[in-house]
């Protein structure tokens, strides 16, 4: 038996290990065929866009933003990346348009990224991009650091705000860039790498520059795509297969070249006002006014900020198109507001590319003052609730401490990022800070104005201890602790049930040879008796010794019934008694007086059991030693217990509570096993009475259990049938 | 007994069967789930500049010659303390076995430092004295930042031959560095050229465009000034681009710090600057953590002598060395 449960155990093991590697092994599957074939085309909003799983855009570093048919990175971060595809793509080609933003950067692609993380160069990956700083192709790889392998020139210039169509190609260690520019001229950049990365997702990547790109399309790259992209008769081609060079980056020329470019078109107004001393101006003069600061916000509206503060500078005209993060002049009529200015009617001249600033961290409370008005600010704040107005604008109700404020994006991207925040999530904010009515709902003391997904980071998630989740922890463990009851119920039943059929086993065993052969001994020295000499003393012997073996063969006949209560489920408590005592009397001269009281209800098993034996002992202990005319069995059924009495009206004897007897203590102890009360009576000359009380299961659970017990019953009565 | 004997082999099988299909599912796990982490976590001030990237070299040249993978990160930009603070969180998430910072700035570069020596990883400070004793398990580099500032006053007295006007951009309090440059310039000019005057100071700001507008402002007020001093690399470009637009740069002489502006050099729009030999600083800091990591630190700290170059030596095989940014050349 125990050799056929260890055999059912380890293949029942083997079996469910065999099911989940096939899961595995068919989500692996499933995943390889859905994955493995790179497939990507991106209008960025336009009709026709089909984004292929898994996950969408991933954002290390940058401001990115979806405006028109274009991704756009707004900030000017060196090494920004938007990364999308399967770490398992390998042979396949990324095309589209890259635009330069601003000067003195560069835009494209990478491809076959893995470990990608925010920071210069932080991925493994190759990348193929525009560089307006010197104007040239380049083709290199990062393994967190940059190896540039291919720097080829443009020769008809790049230029910022235009188009240029790219092409990237991965076959096997093959890398090839194709820029298509202006003039009809192609530059293929190609790389041979030997010791190439094989796999890995692609994106788009600006260094230094806000930049576009727009008709995006992936897809899988072969050995004619590989041919068709290598050089073959154009005048304008220019091809330099590449084995890992040494090509300096950092040539003085890199860096001279493009700071004497800038330089010329530079000149600043030299009585630029500090943006703090604006305050100081005069509230009722108009005054024109110049400010030196960094684009902290493009849209909806202009901010810049220097170290002394911040200023909103409404329908500005450019001339160029600023980013965040570019050092600009604006020249403009000041107007002074509550506790920040803003800039009317203000020209705005891009002075520096790529010069963010920091953030200052405050809490809401230091927010709230109005000090850090039109201030790029980082802060705080648990989530309360979140607003849509359609798919672009989004705003948040935060509070903190004794503060509540705003958060506001009108960017769709944004807006989809935030869809994963949940109510209660503490959040960590960027943006800038304004006090302006218009912003703060006339509820806020002030509203942050974000600029792009990076600027919501969940530091928190709500926390576990809400209503819900109690709720939901409180029926667990009702749940749990009903399901621990009722394995241990059936655990205590299915023992007991084991220990009533081993007694029924030694019931029939006993039945089966010790009593067939008392009733064979007493046959055998009765036919001895008869053939002894009437009135000699081997014949009183012989009769004595028949006596003796009748007294045995009854008290091993009453043993047998002891053994074998028959069955209670079926015939109740009380019949089974009453058959007990008619066993036990043998036909004898005395009455077995029954009654039930009250309506009988249906009580675990170990109960019924433990109320049998004990009226069985004590019935037993009457005969033995009462020598009763009658003996009363009275059941009483009553809310919430049951009581069951056994009396005579036998010798009685003299009760002692301190030194009960054997058979006493026995009752005792199989009443304590049940929770029960016994209680004894006796004196001499007035019989004995035995009562034992013992509480019940509510109705209701003792009717179900009931029903589970006869349905038990059932399906162990088809088994054995069948 | 007897059935028990005889059920005994069969179960032994049967366990024995069971274990190896455990062990096998583990083993896939083990080999499956774990990558080999990094060895040194490197962490400039930011990534992907002269300065930085010739640290970058130094580091990976001792790595690869000892076997050890270096993780280099750092923040986008060198003044954004917060990104160093988790760019240095997340190497030792990743469970690297020391790691070389170059902090920001020192007071809040202190206690996650500090916190990472708790966890007993070594650690080498490159640039800036954090405040921490050295230790078995900390050593620094250091630049010589004394003899930077005594070569900025001896090259100044040279130029002025010993008289006139100067500025000083660029001061940094929040890192002791810069403040020691600051500090010594100002004292060996004093001791060594008495006639020569520092008639302006200012204070380092973030970014170039602010350094440049100080720099306006100065030229504006004082056209007369002889020379400036800016002691840091921003200060110093943004001196060079102020010059560039008054065109001074043939009257007003500018000696700056740092490399990420050498190629002025040679045309003459910038005098002189002094370099930081971070290439060989980085060497440094991958031996003392070699001996951190196998002896516990013999050294509490090295120091590395700063270089003044000119258009004398522009083209010296030690500026070439120090400039060399091949770090992926094994």
């Amino acid at each position: 038996m125990r050799r056929t449960i260890k055999q059912r155990l380890t293949w029942t093991a083997i079996a469910v290990l065999a099911i989940l590697i096939a899961g595995v092994a068919t989500r692996l599957a499933y995943l390889n065929w859905t994955q493995h074939e790179p497939s990507f085309h991106d209008t960025f909003g336009r009709e026709g866009s089909r984004q292929q799983r898994p996950g969408g855009w991933q954002a290390f570093g940058g401001t990115w933003q979806v405006i028109d048919g274009a991704m756009f990175n707004i900030a000017d971060d060196r090494g920004a990346k938007l990364v999308n595809g399967s770490a398992r793509w390998s042979n396949y080609i990324v095309e589209g348009d890259v635009q330069l933003l601003g000067e003195g950067g560069d835009a494209g692609f990478v491809l076959r990224t893995t470990e990608e993380e925010v920071g210069v160069d932080a991925y493994h990956g190759y990348f193929a991009g525009l560089r307006d700083l010197d104007d040239t192709l380049i083709l290199g790889r990062a393994d967190y650091g940059w190896h540039e392998y291919q720097t080829l020139p443009v020769h008809s210039g790049l230029k910022t705000q235009k188009w240029y169509h790219l092409q990237f190609l991965a076959y096997e260690c093959t890398l090839i860039a194709r820029a298509n520019t202006d003039n009809s001229e192609v530059i293929t950049a190609v790389l041979h790498d030997p010791q190439c990365l094989t796999h890995g997702r692609f994106g788009l990547q600006s260094y230094s520059t806000a930049a576009a790109w727009r008709n995006l399309e992936v897809r899988p790259a072969t050995k004619s795509d590989m041919e068709v992209m290598l050089p073959v008769s154009s005048a304008n081609l220019e091809v330099r297969p590449s084995s890992p060079g040494l090509i300096d980056p950092w040539s003085e020329q890199r860096v001279f070249l493009p700071m004497q470019r800038e330089l010329e078109n530079y000149r600043s107004d030299l009585n630029a006002l500090p943006i703090a001393d604006l305050r100081l101006l005069a509230p009722n003069q108009p005054s024109q006014v110049t400010v030196h600061g960094v684009v902290t916000l493009v849209s909806p509206t202009l901010f810049v900020q220097d170290s002394t503060g911040g200023i909103a500078i409404p329908q500005a005209h450019t001339g160029t198109p600023v980013q965040i993060g570019d050092s600009v002049e604006a020249h403009g009529n000041v107007e002074l507001h509550d506790f920040s200015s803003v800039l009317r009617n203000a020209d705005v001249r891009l002075l520096w590319s790529h010069t963010p600033v920091p953030p200052v961290s405050v809490t809401a409370s230091q927010a709230a003052t109005g000090a850090f008005d039109a201030q790029f600010i980082e802060t705080e704040g648990r989530l309360i609730s979140e607003q849509r107005a359609g798919d672009k604008s989004v705003v948040l109700k935060l509070d903190e401490g004794s503060q509540s404020f705003i958060a506001i994006t009108a960017y769709p991207s944004l807006a989809e990022t935030l869809n994963g925040l949940k109510n209660g999530s503490r959040l960590r904010l960027r943006g800038i800070c304004v006090t302006d009515r218009a912003y703060a709902q006339n509820e806020m003391p002030f509203a942050v104005l974000m600029r792009s997904a990076e600027d919501v980071q969940m530091i928190e998630p709500p926390p576990w201890w809400n209503a819900r989740h109690i709720v939901e922890l409180i029926v667990g463990l009702l749940t749990l602790s009903l399901g621990l009851q009722l394995s241990y119920t059936t655990f205590k039943r299915s023992q007991l049930r084991a220990v009533i059929e081993e007694r029924e086993r030694l019931g029939l065993e006993m039945h089966d040879t010790l009593a067939q052969s008392f009733a064979g001994v007493g046959f055998q020295l009765e036919a001895l008796c008869e053939e002894a000499r009437p009135g000699s003393s081997m014949r009183a012997q012989l009769e004595s010794t028949v006596d003796l073996v009748r007294a045995g063969h009854l008290e091993a006949r009453r043993n047998i019934a002891a053994l074998r209560p028959g069955n209670l489920d079926q015939m109740g408590l009380a019949k089974a008694l009453e058959l007990a005592a008619q066993t036990i009397i043998q036909g004898g001269p005395i009455t077995i007086s029954t009654s039930v009281h009250g309506e009988p209800r249906p009580m675990p098993l170990r109960i019924s059991d433990t109320l049998f034996r004990i009226g069985q002992e004590a019935i037993a202990n009457a005969v033995r030693h009462g020598h009763p005319h009658t003996i009363y069995l009275r059941l009483v059924y009553g809310r919430p217990s049951v009581k069951l009495t056994v009396r005579d009206d036998g010798e009685g004897f003299s009760w002692r509570e301190e030194s009960p007897g054997f058979g006493i203590r026995g009752m005792k102890r199989r009443a304590d096993s049940i929770d029960a009360t016994l209680r004894v009576r006796s004196s001499p000359g007035h019989g004995t009475s035995v009562q034992v009380r013992a509480i019940l299961p509510s109705a209701l659970f003792a009717a179900w259990w009931q029903r589970v017990r006869i349905g038990s019953r059932k399906r162990g009565a088809r088994g054995k049938a069948a | 007994m007897e059935s028990a004997s005889l059920n005994r082999p069969g179960a032994v099988r049967h366990l024995s069967f069971a274990s190896k299909w455990i062990a096998f599912v583990v083993l896939c796990c083990i080999a499956g789930c774990r990558k080999q982490p990094p060895a040194i976590a490197a962490i400039p001030r930011t990534c992907g500049t002269l300065l930085w990237e010739a640290e970058h070299t130094g580091i990976q040249q001792v790595a690869s010659a000892d076997g050890l993978n270096i993780y280099w990160n750092a923040p986008m930009r060198e003044d954004d303390v917060q990104g160093q603070i988790e760019v240095l969180a997340k190497a030792i998430d990743r469970g690297v076995q020391g790691v070389v910072i170059s902090p920001v700035e020192a007071l809040p570069l202190r206690t996650p430092v500090h916190r990472a020596l708790k966890h007993g990883i070594p650690i080498v400070v490159i640039g800036t004295d954090l405040g921490l004793t050295p230790g078995k398990n900390l050593a620094y580099v250091f630049n010589d930042e004394e003899r930077g500032g005594e070569m900025a006053a001896q090259r100044i007295g040279e130029l002025l031959h010993g008289e006139g006007t100067v500025a000083v951009m660029g001061i940094n309090n929040q890192l002791t560095s810069t403040a020691q440059r600051a500090r010594s310039f100002e004292t060996n000019l004093t001791g060594k050229f008495p006639h020569i005057q520092v008639v302006f100071r200012s204070l380092a700001l973030p970014t170039v465009s602010q350094e440049q507008q100080v720099a306006e402002k100065l030229l504006a007020k004082n056209p007369r000034i002889n020379a400036i001093v800016a002691l840091s690399e921003s200060s110093t470009r943004g001196a060079y681009y102020a010059l560039t637009e008054f065109d001074k740069t043939s009257t007003i002489r500018l000696v700056g710090f740092d490399q990420n502006l050498i190629a002025p050099i040679r045309t003459g729009g910038i005098d002189s600057v002094i370099m930081q030999n971070t290439h060989e600083m980085g060497r440094a800091a991958m031996m003392l953590m070699n001996e951190e990591l196998h002896l516990g630190a013999t050294r509490s700290h090295v120091v590395l002598q700063p270089l003044l170059v000119t258009q004398a030596n522009l083209d010296s095989d030690i500026v070439k060395e120090i400039l060399d940014l091949r770090w992926f050349s094994k």
